[in-house]
């Protein structure tokens, strides 16, 4: 079990002396606990508390790296079940499977390579080649590794039932970090050799748990220990237990055996089909998901539906800030004023559309923030609403100079006035009043 | 320049204004109190006065209805004085000297139930050591043996009595010294500062004065300012005066109040006016003891972060602004004159450190009265002001926070809420024909609700089904006290022929909802906190409540309405204004002064604004007593 930030706190000095940089130990102490701080801030901690917090600190989930350089990919570290509870932190790994025996595999390595997108402002793309060694040839299996390194620069997963032909991959690319498949009870000794001789991560396969935490168990004290688990039982609803349960078992009980990242295959199952199992790994709990198909629509959704569900729950979601038009509007629609926090953008934009009167709703940047709270902060005030009003460009859209203030925030009106020349109108306090407002007033 | 002469009744009194000088300006100036919670922006509607006569000029405002300006109801902060003038100051509109928050001796006569202040101090009797001290002094003659200069010679002769490291004396005192030692024969009393860890020799006066030495401690709150006169020689209180805070009229919060400083440069206005306010206070407890101002040798003063950068001038405008960083949370000890707080002129002024921009002394003053950080149990401090702020913790460690729950609780924001004070009802019942019975304070016909009286009424209304868990009102009801106000349902407490104003007391259903906001956010705080220290609720085993509303509120009623966690009641305990107790040991004891940097420096202050799950909590707190059956089980 990780330590609480109450536990920790007991094994600090509690001078508060501020020296690491939180204003107090208990703030450290909760800094630590959510894995936001590293104990090494502390100058003044003893060796015992060191030790004792270093041994509790571990990660109930390893963190493991494929690859080096900026296309690595690290998975694992998680510290939660549920995303709301803090956040989720390395996004599942997609993984395209390829053949030795593929004809086309150069132009198949293009089409791999192609799969990225840009998506609000950041880049999206698969993360791994999986290579199988269908042929059971060394050299056929060591020319395609040779091509793919010299077309793309995403790390690989070398896939073979043979050890031998699986060195032979390695030699070439152990430099790369590779992950190795697989390890499993009665290979692991062998396979552990390889992944120790040539540093590489190595995945593990089990026919259920218990044989996979004992394989894991057998590994580590072979000297190895960057291990990702395989979930393959074969059906989708058994992949998705298993899943559930290393997760709980590891996050829960600290169930160290099982605390590794997981990987799942799903291969030559129908294009929707296959969609719908890897949505759902991606959202339960699958570190890595194997797939074959390499379209580009099967992906735009699939790395869309992964940005969501790694985004940071923790910050505030925000609307873009613009001129919203509601309704069929006018140069003689009203004009309301609020801030980009986008609960407060939908129960003002909901009750604008309420009263059917076409207006513009122009929402100012307060990072996130409802009304008051950004009036507080001074974020919403007089200057910036009235810069606003100048660069969106809502002068232009409408004949009138009139702008309707949230209530809350009457206080600004006069000098918004004075400072904007628009006549200010102070809206209700509650957007539930904005209905009727609207058809109150007078453009 | 031209002027007028404005007469104010019911005063009496005839202000000259000058042409164009606004109303609410004037009338502040002339120090009549006027309530103003938007600190004359004219969005708050709140100073209504009545033209008698004269000509007005003055602009339209939504807060006056047709009635009213019929009768001549103005906005005073609306109104620029271009005529002579005959006003009337209405009732609605004053700042009455209220029911406000003294000492404790007033605040237990009505919760006998619960452990009194006597017993919470005895658990915190620090050793008496105040402030500033007054010692007589026998001076051995000077010889040419025993040649050491005066200065030295007094000294030494301190040293005998406390062992100093450092002591100081100001070159004005010195100046004194040789002929004032010899008129007196060498006996005289000295009065010594202690200013941190050295130590001030204050002033020296002939003969033995060591009887005549006072101190005042001070509750700065947002909303009132509450004194305290005592006996620095043995601990003895010798009065106590309260007070609203004059600051009110530039605005009733602390956002308000700092956009005025900032924006309007009114720093020096909001300073001088908690002088003032303080200076008065102190004046009238020094008649009342018949003692001399003189012999106020120094002040301790306690109150939110934003209070005490009011106080001593500072400006606080980067406490508005994230990251919230205040200029200073502790401050030495300075010389009460360099503020314009009137006492003995070389006396001292400390005021109690604070945590964070939200987190201030008065709170720091409140942890050292309730004893939390010096017992091993875990305890909750919540002090329900015009902010609620929460603390957790025990003699290890402490954190709290500051939840917005605005002042809902104080009677603001709220269409009929009042201050706890004359004619606010503050309890009621209902029967099961909605007939409404209810007490007020001072046994007046009633003129509002307090916050005590609200969180009652709200109890009342769920259990006689008038509104619903969610706080919605039921209008399928048979009453004429349920009623539709143009588009928002209301309930009538008091009919108009029975209140002083004539209009009659409502709900509505807004009130309601704010209300149940206001309970929600603290409610989700004190979970939070419990949350991201894996704390279950029930090891809490003390849950003071301080502040001006936990007094009169009825524990039953409070954890039926879902703001106080059901927790067995004998955990719950009223701790009055704890903040005033803690400056008053501050004032009174070294090692309460210790303590209180201590306890300022070992808190961890939580902005809840940026906690992952606030939001959440207080989303299911939005039901009474909450959406989670299973948190109330005594209520079910």
């Amino acid at each position: 079990m990780a330590l609480t930030g109450l536990e920790i706190f007991k094994l600090l000095p509690k001078t508060n002396c501020g020296k690491c940089g939180s204003p107090t130990c208990l703030a450290f102490a909760m800094r630590l606990a959510a894995k936001k701080a590293s104990i090494d801030e502390c100058p003044d901690i003893s060796n015992e508390a060191k030790a004792a917090l270093g041994a509790a600190s571990a990660p109930p989930i390893k963190l493991v790296t494929i690859g080096t350089g900026e296309n690595k990919l690290e998975i694992g570290n998680e510290t939660v079940l549920f995303r709301h509870e803090q956040t989720f932190y390395h996004p599942t790994g997609m993984a395209i499977l390829v053949e030795d025996t593929d004809s086309n595999l150069e132009s198949k390595i293009t089409e791999i390579n192609n799969l990225v997108f840009e998506r609000v402002g950041q880049i999206l793309k698969v993360n791994l080649i999986a290579l199988k060694n269908s042929s059971n040839d060394t050299s056929k299996f060591t020319n395609a590794v040779k091509i793919i390194i010299q077309n793309s620069k995403l790390p690989l997963i070398l896939i073979s039932d043979n050890l031998s032909i699986l060195e032979e991959g390695l030699k070439i690319t152990a430099s790369s970090k590779p992950l190795i498949y697989s390890a499993n009870s009665s290979n692991y000794e062998k396979m552990a050799n390889l992944a120790k001789q040539y540093n590489v991560p190595l995945v593990v396969s089990g026919e259920n748990l218990d044989e996979l935490a004992d394989l894991t168990q057998k590994i580590t004290s072979l000297g190895v220990s960057d291990l990702i688990l395989e979930v393959n039982k074969g059906d989708f609803l058994s992949n998705l237990t298993d899943l559930v349960q290393i997760r709980r078992l590891s996050l829960k009980k600290t169930f160290r055996p099982l605390g590794y990242p997981t990987l799942v295959k799903v291969l030559n199952t129908p294009s929707y089909d296959e969609l719908f199992q890897v949505s759902v790994y991606i959202c339960k709990y699958a570190s890595i998901v194997i797939l074959s198909g390499i379209e580009l629509w099967k992906h735009l959704s699939l790395l869309t539906l992964r940005q969501n569900i790694y985004t940071d729950p923790q910050k505030p979601i925000q609307v873009e800030s613009k001129i919203y038009d509601i309704g069929a509007v006018s140069d003689n629609s009203p004009v309301l004023v609020t801030t980009n926090f986008s609960l407060t953008y939908s129960l003002v934009s909901g009750e604008v559309e309420a009263s059917r009167i076409p207006s513009y709703i122009i929402v100012v940047n307060t990072e996130g923030v409802s009304v008051l709270t950004a009036w507080a902060a001074d974020k919403f005030n007089a200057e910036i609403i009235t810069k606003y009003l100048k660069e969106s460009g809502i002068e232009n859209k409408v004949k009138h100079r009139k702008v309707i203030i949230p209530g809350g925030v009457a206080v600004i009106s006069g000098k918004l006035q004075e400072l904007s020349n628009w006549e200010v109108l102070v809206g209700p306090r509650e957007a539930t009043g904005i209905p009727a407002f609207l058809k109150e007033i007078k453009i | 320049m031209k002027t007028y002469k404005v007469k104010v009744y019911p005063e009496n009194i005839e202000v000259i204004a000058k042409e164009g000088e606004n109303l609410l300006e004037l009338i502040r100036k002339s120090n009549i109190p006027i309530n103003s919670v938007c600190g004359g922006e004219g969005v708050c509607g709140k100073c209504k006065v009545i033209v008698k006569s004269g000509k007005i000029d003055t602009e339209s405002t939504t807060h006056l209805g047709r009635s009213e300006i019929q009768k001549g109801y103005v906005l005073a902060c609306l109104v620029n004085i271009s005529s002579d003038l005959e006003i009337e100051i209405p009732l609605e509109s004053r700042l009455e000297e209220g029911q406000i928050l003294l000492g404790n001796e007033k605040l237990y006569s009505k919760v006998s139930d619960f452990v009194r202040t006597e017993s919470l101090e005895k658990k915190s009797i620090f050793k008496l050591f105040p402030l500033t001290i007054k010692l007589f002094l026998n001076l051995p003659y000077p010889s040419i043996k025993d040649n050491k200069s005066d200065l030295e010679r007094i000294y030494r002769e301190i040293r005998r009595y406390y062992d100093f490291p450092i002591m100081q004396t100001g070159l004005s005192v010195i100046k004194q010294i040789g002929n004032l030692l010899r008129e007196a024969d060498w006996k005289v009393t000295v009065t010594l500062g202690m200013r941190n860890k050295t130590t001030e020799v204050i002033q020296l006066e002939k003969g033995d004065t060591s009887c005549n030495n006072f101190g005042v401690c001070v509750d700065i709150g947002t909303t009132t300012v509450v004194a305290e006169l005592v006996n620095l020689n043995n601990g003895e209180i010798l009065g106590v005066k309260g007070s609203y805070n004059k600051q009110i009229s530039y605005g009733s919060d602390v956002i308000s109040r700092i956009v005025y400083a900032t924006e309007k440069k009114g720093l020096d206005d909001l300073r001088n006016a908690i002088a003032e306010n303080i200076n008065a206070l102190i004046n009238s407890l020094a008649i009342e003891s018949n003692i001399k101002l003189n012999d106020i040798t120094s002040i301790v003063c306690a109150g939110n972060t934003t209070m005490t950068h009011l106080l001593l001038g500072i400006d606080p405008g980067y406490i508005r602004k994230e990251p919230y960083i205040p200029t200073v949370s502790f401050v030495p000890v300075i010389r009460a004159a360099e503020v314009g707080i009137k006492i003995n002129p070389r006396g001292l002024l400390a005021t109690l450190p604070s945590v964070a921009s939200y987190v201030g002394g008065d709170i720091v003053g409140g942890v050292l009265a309730s004893g939390i950080a010096e017992s091993e149990d875990l305890s909750i401090l919540i002090d329900m002001g015009t902010n609620g702020e929460i603390v957790l913790g025990n003699k290890d460690w402490l954190c709290s926070s500051a939840c917005s729950a605005g002042p809902a609780f104080e009677g603001s924001g709220i269409k009929c809420g009042m201050r706890a004070r004359n004619g606010a009802i503050e309890a009621t019942s209902i029967d099961k024909n909605f007939e409404v019975k209810y007490s007020v304070i001072g046994n007046t016909k009633p003129h509002g609700i307090c916050g005590s009286g609200l969180i009652d009424l709200l109890g009342e209304l769920l259990k006689s089904k008038v509104i619903d868990r969610r706080g919605r009102i039921n209008d399928n009801l048979s009453t004429d006290r349920i009623r539709d106000n143009r588009g928002c349902k209301e309930f009538v407490v008091v009919w108009g022929k029975d209140t002083d104003t004539g209009d009659d007391i409502v709900i509505t259903e807004d009130d309601i909802t704010n209300l149940i906001r206001a309970k929600a956010a603290i409610f989700a705080g004190t979970l939070i906190m419990l949350k991201k220290l894996d704390i279950p609720i029930d090891e809490v085993k003390h849950y003071y409540i301080a502040g001006a509303f936990g007094s009169h509120l009825d524990i039953e009623k409070a954890i039926f309405f879902g703001l106080l966690p059901d927790l067995p009641r004998n955990r719950f305990k009223f701790i009055g204004n704890s903040s005033l107790t803690g400056a008053r040991q501050y004032l009174l004891s070294e090692e309460a002064r210790d303590k209180c940097e201590s306890i300022a420096k070992k808190m961890t202050s939580f902005e809840l604004s940026v906690e992952p799950g606030y939001m959440e909590e207080y989303i299911s707190a939005l039901f009474l007593p909450h959406t989670d059956l299973e948190l109330f089980p005594s209520v079910k």
